[in-house]
């Protein structure tokens, strides 16, 4: 699962590392989102001690604030 | 060469305690605060945006940017924030219940 | 006023600001386009330059917090990336801003405590 916004470009090239090696994802851009989604997704952040940056990249139980191509392979790898 | 001058402002009189006014002095956009008994002036362009701090609130010596809300100590211009950015201030005189600043201008 | 010339009306009023804080705009003309476009759309939409990188929360205080440049508001955690957190503006000394990681708020407040920062 990916949060992501919809004028942030490291979100669109964090977008482009999964869709380049098939990586099926889902994602939501937190500024297209609903008042009530956004609102989650705000819990989510700050649950992991986090503030409302994007990309927020969630690999199985981690999470990865911002585009790290190297963190996500290490994640993607484990 | 720069060219030191005092240049009449307002009355004094004009300006109520709390007030600020902002004022087109010598080319300047100024924004002129009274508090109390002080009187202070600084350049009415917010270093963030160009907004005018005369319409900010006033709190203390610190206005705020009615856009932004970044705050400036009114004695020295100085950005709460950040010390490095700073809104001009302009020195000030009262004579004969006249408020003068000293304007620095380029002398053609 | 057209977006292009809000554009470069921000991009000069920006570089004012962030210039006494020991940043420019990112050596990476065309991500510096693409973020200063965002801004500009963003300021048409809600009425201020937002970060096009971090979320509105439609609390004020916050909000303005994220206003650009929001250096500022966020100036130990951006110099330790030297980079703020969209890349709009790197350290003045830096040349490559790809060698440069995002380093999350939680990362670095890890770092702080680890006397890393």
């Amino acid at each position: 699962m990916m949060y992501t916004l919809s004028t942030c470009p490291w979100c669109k090239k964090s977008k482009n590392f999964f869709t380049e090696r098939n990586i099926p994802f889902e994602f939501i851009d937190y500024d297209k989102a609903s008042k009530e989604e956004q609102q989650k997704i705000r819990e989510v952040c700050s649950a992991h001690g986090e503030s409302i940056a994007f990309p927020f990249v969630i690999i199985g139980d981690d999470v990865v604030v911002g585009y790290n191509p190297q963190k996500y392979m290490k994640l993607l790898e484990s | 060469m720069s060219e030191v001058t005092w240049v009449y402002a307002l009355k004094e009189t004009e300006l109520a305690d709390g007030e600020k006014k902002a004022l087109l002095i010598s080319g300047q956009k100024i924004a002129l605060i009274k508090k109390g008994n002080e009187l202070f002036a600084i350049s009415n362009k917010c270093v963030h945006m160009e907004c005018p701090l005369s319409k900010g609130e006033l709190e203390n010596y610190v206005i705020k940017c009615p856009c932004h809300d970044w705050r400036f100590d009114i004695r020295s211009g100085e950005f709460l924030d950040a010390k490095e950015l700073k809104v001009p201030v302009y020195e000030l005189k009262v004579s004969d219940g006249n408020i003068y600043l000293k304007m620095e201008g380029e002398n053609k | 006023m057209d977006a292009e010339k809000r554009k470069q009306k921000l991009r000069e009023m920006f570089q004012r600001v962030v210039d006494p804080l020991g940043y420019k705009f990112s050596p990476d003309e065309e991500i510096v386009d693409f973020l200063l476009e965002q801004e500009v759309m963003l300021e048409k939409e809600h009425g201020h330059p937002f970060c096009p990188c971090q979320g509105l929360t439609g609390d004020r205080e916050l909000d303005m917090k994220i206003v650009c440049p929001c250096i500022p508001f966020h100036r130990a955690h951006f110099d330790a990336m030297k980079r703020c957190w969209c890349g709009l503006y790197v350290h003045k000394d830096v040349e490559d801003p790809y060698s440069l990681v995002q380093i999350s708020r939680s990362e670095f407040e890890q770092m702080q405590k680890e006397g890393k920062v």
